[in-house]
């Protein structure tokens, strides 16, 4: 059923063109105009509490934002060449993306990883994967973003320490972030992703292992990365995605608190990972909620005493479910815009989405593009002139209070139910997913939710041009191949050794924090399936075959 | 609305977890009269197969955005042949760059749904392979 019959189109410029409705992505109204009867309140400076305005007093006069596209792909090695060609078209920081099977606790050579060997991400089985990974990298110098999710946080962390101690660079030196997020790092919190490859309980306790090991040994680490992105990434709106990430993070400060660990030994190496979707001042009023209820929560009920604690500090990506794979090249200017947003927002460093990302990875080409923008935002908008540049505005101060208070509302929902990470379990969040998506696909069947090329100004039999990024040829057999000489040619004893230990610790020490067992293990070749086989063993838990 | 009574088994192969595609096909399929058994993530195609052969299935549809479809089409379709099953339909939708739409068809994938496709299309493309 077409929206509109090319006469009705006609027509409708002829009245005068106009927007289907007012509504904001989450259905807030916007008003026609916004008064000082909208907003009269009282804001602090940028830089101090509640931080609605931004984090640091200057903002990007102190420093600009970092950039930091995700990479990775096929082997270690080659991932670390398009690490070096980043880092030589002008990205200032590393976020390293992990295939499939890695994030899955899964070598090479297991039947059903075979065919995801290195498509979305880089394979990093071995310590000596980590090693071939950042060749020529200086860790010190170049912060860096792991992303993989507990209990595969822990082998992968313990290959970049193993890497740090090698190289004879010291772990306080270290600058960058485990993503480690237990529940909403993989493709969201969808309830079988999280679930299916490793116990949900233990990999909630081996994430909590991962930070409270990572605060006294590498202190200028960030332990956890709270990832909304992905919450977003299911269809769920900017109250629900800000809502589900606090609630979680606030989990894990529970967690954390419960170990005996003070809140400001942590909180302040605690960061998110959020989305910047289209509408412009719906997410850059989402993020300076963020910020305040962070703030807030971290002093009122946490107890927070030192102002670092109180600061909510983010990644942001730009989002890729609103891009398209029809005409391609519109998706450079919803890329443009969100980045804009992520910068009037006041993030800490962002990764711009490919226009490719309907097709596949980012060509090198793409890359450099996205990074590009973000430069151009930087060095030629000279919207980074000025901290806030929006603070005040009647529209966006109305839209921070409107929203801020229906994720206070949402939050208090999840509470209510006894915390995110149980509403997770029962089942809760799933629904909240699964209505979110089935509405979000029907408004834009039904044209309320236009999308320019694919439920307005289609273009019938359109030939799309452009250049795939393709892996190559032989690369998974490689992989395949290189794991199963990997284990053959190793000492096989202190691998035994290493993992016997973890399986006991499994069994009968839950208690104890498992990363000394597990850095033990890689530092003896084990593989991360080998690691996280002996603890699905030790649970007697299944994994798909 | 009229019942059609076919019967899609739907479902992801291998690692790739990105189920939105899957979810909402699904929920649209079940609309619009068919039958669905959501066989959901981390399946084998041998999995997906039998279950078909169980179900008396008259369609497997496939979502994959990870880059695996070529390898996991393949051997689908060699799978439903050793089964004797040519006549169930295979229909795959997902990030999937326009030249392998081609080859998935001519490996004999009978229909590939790429994102922003409209639900009437692919609805409208699904009730003409019954015909």
């Amino acid at each position: 059923m077409p929206l509109q019959t090319q006469s009705e189109k006609m027509s409708s410029y002829l009245d005068g063109e106009r927007v289907p409705h007012y509504r904001s992505l989450s259905g807030i109204e916007y008003k026609e105009v916004y008064r000082q009867s909208d907003w009269d309140g009282e804001l602090s400076d940028p830089g101090s509490y509640p931080f609605t305005r931004g984090i640091h007093k200057d903002m990007y006069r102190g420093r600009l934002w970092t950039r930091r596209q995700q990479s990775g792909f096929g082997s270690p090695e080659e991932s670390n060449e398009r690490i070096k060609y980043l880092l030589k078209v002008g990205q200032t920081g590393i976020n390293m993306d992990t295939d499939v099977g890695t994030k899955l606790g899964l070598d090479p050579d297991y039947p059903l990883a075979r065919a995801d060997v290195g498509l979305q991400g880089t394979s990093l089985c071995t310590y000596e994967d980590m090693r071939a990974l950042y060749k020529d990298i200086p860790l010190d110098q170049v912060s860096s973003t792991l992303i993989v999710q507990p209990p595969y946080s822990a082998v992968i962390m313990s290959q970049y320490l193993l890497l740090a101690k090698e190289r004879g660079v010291p772990w306080d030196k270290l600058i960058g972030t485990i993503m480690n997020c237990a529940l909403t790092q993989f493709v969201g919190p969808t309830f079988q992703s999280a679930t299916s490859f490793f116990p949900i309980d233990l990999t909630v306790k081996i994430g909590l292992d991962v930070m409270e090991y990572l605060i006294p040994h590498s202190p200028r680490w960030n332990i956890v990365n709270i990832n909304a992105y992905n919450v977003r990434e299911t269809g769920v709106n900017a109250i629900q995605e800000a809502a589900f990430s606090i609630s979680l993070a606030a989990d894990y400060i529970k967690g954390l608190m419960k170990r005996g660990l003070d809140v400001d030994s942590f909180a302040r190496r605690m960061a998110f990972f959020s989305a910047a979707h289209m509408d412009l001042f719906e997410e850059i009023a989402k993020l300076r909620a963020m910020r305040r209820i962070w703030a807030r929560m971290l002093k009122e009920k946490f107890g927070a005493r030192e102002e670092k604690s109180l600061w909510f500090r983010t990644a942001i990506q730009t989002a890729a479910l609103p891009l398209t794979a029809q005409q391609p090249l519109n998706n450079i200017v919803r890329a443009t815009l969100q980045t804009l947003a992520a910068v009037l927002a006041g993030t800490q460093s962002i990764h711009t989405t490919g226009y490719d990302e309907a097709y596949s990875l980012p060509t090198e080409e793409s890359h450099k593009l996205s990074i590009r923008t973000q430069q151009i935002i930087a060095y030629e908008s000279k919207v980074v002139n000025s901290a806030d540049p929006l603070g005040g505005s009647y529209l966006v101060e109305n839209l921070t209070d409107e929203i801020e208070e229906r994720i206070l509302g949402l939050m208090k929902i999840i509470d209510d139910k006894g915390g995110f990470i149980r509403c997770f379990k029962e089942g809760w969040v799933e629904e909240q997913i699964n209505q979110a998506r089935y509405k979000l696909a029907e408004a834009t069947q039904s044209g309320k939710q236009p999308v320019v090329g694919v439920n307005i100004f289609q273009e019938e039999d359109e030939e799309v041009k452009i250049d795939i990024f393709r892996h190559s040829s032989d690369m998974q057999a490689k992989r395949i191949q290189y794991v199963q000489d990997y284990r053959k040619n190793r000492n096989k004893e202190p691998v035994q050794r290493a993992l016997d230990k973890i399986y006991n610790l499994t069994r009968k020490k839950p208690e104890v924090n498992f990363m000394e067992a597990i850095m033990e293990a890689v530092d003896a070749r084990a593989t991360i399936q080998e690691i996280c086989d002996v603890m699905r063993r030790a649970s007697n838990f299944d994994i798909p075959e | 609305m009229v019942s059609k009574k076919h019967r899609f088994v739907v479902g992801k192969l291998g690692l790739d977890s990105h189920d939105n595609g899957l979810r909402i096909i699904s929920k649209w399929l079940m609309d619009s009269g068919y039958e669905v058994v959501y066989a959901g993530l981390y399946n084998t195609t041998r999995r997906l197969v039998q279950m078909a052969l169980q179900e008396d299935a008259n369609a497997i549809g496939i979502s994959s955005l990870g880059g695996e479809h070529l390898y996991y089409a393949a051997e689908l379709l060699e799978e439903l042949k050793e089964n004797d099953m040519g006549h169930v339909k295979v229909i795959m939708g997902g990030v999937i760059p326009p030249a392998d739409v081609e080859e998935l068809k001519g490996l004999g994938v009978n229909a590939v749904f790429t994102p922003g496709t409209m639900r009437d299309k692919i609805l409208k493309d699904i009730d003409t392979l019954f015909k």
